[in-house]
């Protein structure tokens, strides 16, 4: 594995090197750290904390190791952590107002598609999103991580300190909890 | 469980991308002979995919510059305690150097005036060690000194 210069930089005390990392896992992490808290000021105070940490704690880190299952690792222990904090009761509480954001890219209309397709996979995506806010934490974390961070099963396990068999079962489940959460939703199959 | 249950139980895996080439190859063939596999996987491909194009939700520029800054605060904040430390041992060392070449001199003046007061005085080991002594509590006094200007200046900050 190729070590990462900017990660080398970092150990060093490099300020620039800091910055491009924040730079270059901005979006990942907040998108990770929304979905398992699901809360944006909560998710905004994680980023922080997570970057804090990192840059506490990058000298012990190999840097011939994996960097971003490091990173993440770090981001989801301070999650799991406030989550035990501030609701005690239980993790998976369901939220019902919704976090969605849009980016710019989302909203350049695609060549091939008609608005109306493109106004409706819009509503398709948010119905999945919503959907998924309503899964327990460790399904929505295993679904951000395969499919949102494209993050291999192998990584996955790494992060979540898990054998590669729990990944798949957790990631089998909340793919059927989610389809039938969507089902419930959308009895006509009107997300599909 | 049946062999078609077993494959069943992977469609979803299968459409995330999450088997192993051999369980990959086993599905594929299984999905081309059983129509039922074939229908069921095809309902999971339109969730994948859905699931992997989802808006990415953007942090905000003030929470980048905010982490920006509170981490280079940070990154400072530690190179100044890794300074402070190095700067420690070097004086460890030096007043460890220095106990050593004052004991000499110690020595020699102490021996001198000692042998006419009392032959004893002038015994290596006993003086050593009330010299040693001597040298940590001047050093545990500074030390206190140095904790309580510090809690001072940490209560002003």
């Amino acid at each position: 594995m190729a070590v990462d210069a900017d990660v080398v930089r970092l150990r060093r005390g490099d300020l620039n090197a800091l910055s491009e990392l924040i730079t270059r896992y901005q979006n990942r992490l907040y998108r990770y750290l929304l979905r398992m808290v699901r809360q944006p000021a909560e998710a905004e105070d994680l980023f922080q904390q997570t970057w804090l940490r990192v840059v506490e704690k990058i000298r012990s880190f190999d840097a011939s190791r994996n960097f971003d299952a490091w990173l993440f690792t770090l981001a989801r222990n301070l999650a799991i952590d406030h989550l035990r904090r501030i609701r005690p009761q239980s993790l998976d509480e369901p939220l019902a107002n919704s976090w969605q954001s849009e980016t710019v890219a989302d909203r350049i209309p695609c060549k091939d598609h008609t608005p109306l397709d493109h106004a409706l996979a819009a509503e398709r995506r948010t119905e999945i999103s919503e959907a998924m806010a309503g899964l327990p934490m460790m399904y929505r974390e295993v679904l951000t991580l395969r499919f949102e961070d494209e993050m291999k099963i192998e990584e996955i396990a790494q992060v979540t300190a898990v054998p590669v068999s729990t990944v798949k079962s957790r990631l089998r489940r909340s793919l059927e909890q989610l389809r039938y959460a969507l089902e419930a939703r959308y009895p006509g199959g009107t997300w599909q | 469980m049946s062999e078609h249950d077993k494959f069943r139980e992977l469609l979803a895996l299968a459409a995330a991308d999450a088997l192993t080439s051999a369980e990959e190859k086993q599905v594929a063939e299984h999905v081309r002979s059983c129509i039922a596999c074939s229908d069921e996987l095809g309902a999971w491909r339109p969730l994948a995919s859905e699931l992997r194009r989802l808006p990415t939700p953007q942090p905000s520029s003030w929470l980048l510059q905010s982490t920006l800054a509170r981490a280079e605060a940070k990154l400072t904040e530690q190179a100044e305690h890794d300074w402070n430390r190095r700067v420690l041992i070097v004086v460890v060392a030096f007043a460890w150097l220095l106990m050593i070449a004052s004991w000499l001199v110690f020595r020699v003046v102490s021996g001198r005036f000692g042998s006419l007061l009392d032959p004893q005085f002038s015994h290596t080991w006993i003086s050593f060690a009330a010299f040693t002594a001597l040298g940590w509590l001047a050093g545990g006094v500074a030390a206190v000194m140095l904790a309580v200007r510090q809690r001072g200046e940490r209560r002003l900050a």
